[in-house]
């Protein structure tokens, strides 16, 4: 080496010998470049009134490399027992990331326990599922992979099938720089994308920004989600944004909203072990509300007509049913909330206001394995 | 036939009724507080427990626009048996801590230390556990805060569950 080196350099001018070290030079900053381009960081974009009230794990960075890696794998049937079904089977896109159906069905054909949720920005929650039993997307998705009514396979198995393709390993080397795929990176490689699914170009979105003019009815039922009744002055609310108010359309609450007086499904009761908490579900995000039906836990309510009829008319009473759903009504000493058919069709138009058809159409989403269709 | 089925319905609601009141006296026994974070003795309380505390009380209008009478233990002693930096540790760097304090339904409000030490405000801040006398209802109770210098009651955060002290970091 030495001797190649000294033959080559023997004998030559100065600049010569000046541009062999510069090309050394920029070699290795080349190298350098490409490996901080396979940790390329994507960039989260929302709006700024989304406020930045989120965590994002220090051992999981999202990166370019990551996010593709997770959506091939949130669109990976290998990842199911039976290699029929993927994440998408019961999160589509165009239905907001929800699938239509009351419960949906797991990869031995059994039903879910519980209504499939819209994945719309899951990069503000903090506690995952109906029962907020989950502190995190990285745990939250271990469920749905392994409960044998959903996709069914340990984590084990799923590193294992997928190991053995020529498609993935390369693809977790980029991501996460080792050759051997594991349980955490499948989860992480998820939780990644999942981050992406940031919902918030809807004419909501418009309106606040200013470019949005809403009609005249959307604005009346954006009135009335915001405002809580108050007969005594003359306000008339329904007051939804009590509890998914702010631009989000949710907050991280969980409460019982009068479904029925006997329940069958213990709701938050079952994970913190605590009576006061029987019932209580999460409050979901309302946007893409439109395109989410069935709607509850357990999608009791095909339209949302039956939505409003509930919250006007139907509450039920128990222990635990959420004081923001009791004594509270647009007429003086009044038992229900007692809006008019054509308030609850006020209502309707601003939550079709929340429709994102930039996030149900966005190809960033969609499923990135070549589909075989004739 | 009718009256029947009236005398019925008011039997099943009474029944209704009393299975309300056992249930929340049920639940507000065993429902705890917890007090965490920079504290040196972690707590975890029970509506009994506070019974050693001094009882200190406000009148103070709610939210429901009429005045009420709350009773409880002020949030600082309970705050210098976990063994906060109260009072003469209050100073320096202990300036930049806050509590977060979060009820049974996920809603959440944050207090600064000083906010709450008697040495920076006459101010008592009260963990309510009673209202005209009687335990504080379901959905309110069994712990309630009490800031009776906010006008706008939306930090009277009810259900408490879990205070939460710490530094801020950013």
């Amino acid at each position: 080496m030495r001797k190649l080196l000294r033959t080559v350099l023997k004998d030559r001018s100065g600049w010569f010998k000046i541009s062999m070290v510069c090309a050394v030079f920029i070699c290795c900053g080349l190298i350098q470049s490409f490996q901080v381009d396979n940790q390329e960081t994507y960039v989260l974009q929302y709006p700024a009134n989304f406020g930045a009230r989120f965590v994002i794990p220090a051992d999981n960075p999202t990166t370019k490399d990551g996010v593709y890696l997770g959506r091939l794998l949130f669109y990976e049937k290998a990842l199911s027992a039976k290699n029929n079904i993927s994440c998408e089977s019961c999160h589509q896109q165009k239905l907001a990331f929800t699938d239509g159906k009351a419960f949906s069905t797991g990869t031995d054909g059994s039903l879910t326990a519980r209504n499939s949720m819209s994945l719309a920005n899951l990069l503000w929650v903090r506690n995952f599922f109906w029962d907020g039993r989950s502190p995190g997307l990285e745990d939250q998705a271990r469920f749905p992979l392994t409960d044998p009514h959903e996709m069914g396979q340990p984590l084990s198995e799923s590193a294992k099938k997928i190991n053995n393709t020529a498609l993935y390993p390369p693809l977790f080397k980029k991501a996460f720089g080792s050759t051997v795929i594991t349980e955490g990176q499948i989860l992480k490689a998820l939780s990644q994308f999942e981050r992406t699914l940031i919902s918030a170009g809807s004419n909501y979105d418009g309106y606040l920004a200013g470019n949005y003019k809403p009609t005249a009815q959307e604005l009346r039922g954006l009135q009335l989600f915001e405002s809580g009744p108050d007969p005594k002055n003359g306000v008339r609310g329904a007051n939804c944004g009590h509890c998914h108010g702010g631009v989000k359309t949710f907050k991280e609450l969980f409460h019982n909203n009068g479904l029925d007086s006997l329940v069958t499904d213990m709701g938050r009761e079952q994970f913190t072990g605590q009576s006061t908490d029987r019932a209580r579900f999460r409050v979901p995000t309302l946007r893409n509300i439109m395109l989410t039906a069935p709607y509850m836990h357990d999608g009791r309510f095909s339209t949302i007509e039956q939505v409003l009829d509930h919250y006007n008319e139907h509450i039920r009473q128990s222990p635990t049913l959420s004081s923001f759903l009791q004594d509270i009504s647009n007429e003086i000493g009044g038992k229900n909330l007692a809006l008019t058919r054509g308030e609850k069709a006020d209502l309707i138009a601003f939550l079709g206001m929340l429709t994102d058809s930039s996030f149900i159409s966005n190809p960033a989403f969609s499923n990135p394995h070549p589909v075989l269709n004739p | 036939m009718f009256k029947t089925k009236f005398s019925k319905q008011s039997i099943a609601a009474s029944l209704l009724l009393l299975l309300c009141a056992a249930f929340s006296s049920f639940a507000q026994n065993t429902a705890t507080l917890s007090i965490t974070g920079e504290v040196t003795t972690p707590l975890e309380l029970k509506l009994a427990d506070l019974a050693s505390f001094k009882q200190v009380s406000h009148k103070v209008k709610d939210r429901d626009g009429k005045e009420h009478e709350f009773s409880g233990v002020a949030l600082i002693e309970i705050l210098e048996k976990a063994g906060v930096t109260t009072g003469s540790k209050l100073r320096g760097e202990n300036l930049a801590k806050y509590l977060l304090i979060s009820a049974a339904d996920g809603y959440e409000v944050l207090y600064s230390l000083a906010e709450i030490d008697p040495d920076f405000t006459d101010q008592v801040i009260l963990l309510a556990t009673t209202k005209d006398g009687q335990p504080l209802a379901n959905g309110e109770g069994p712990f309630r805060i009490i800031t009776p210098n906010d006008k706008k009651p939306a930090r009277w955060i009810r259900e408490v569950r879990s205070i939460k002290v710490a530094f801020a970091k950013i």
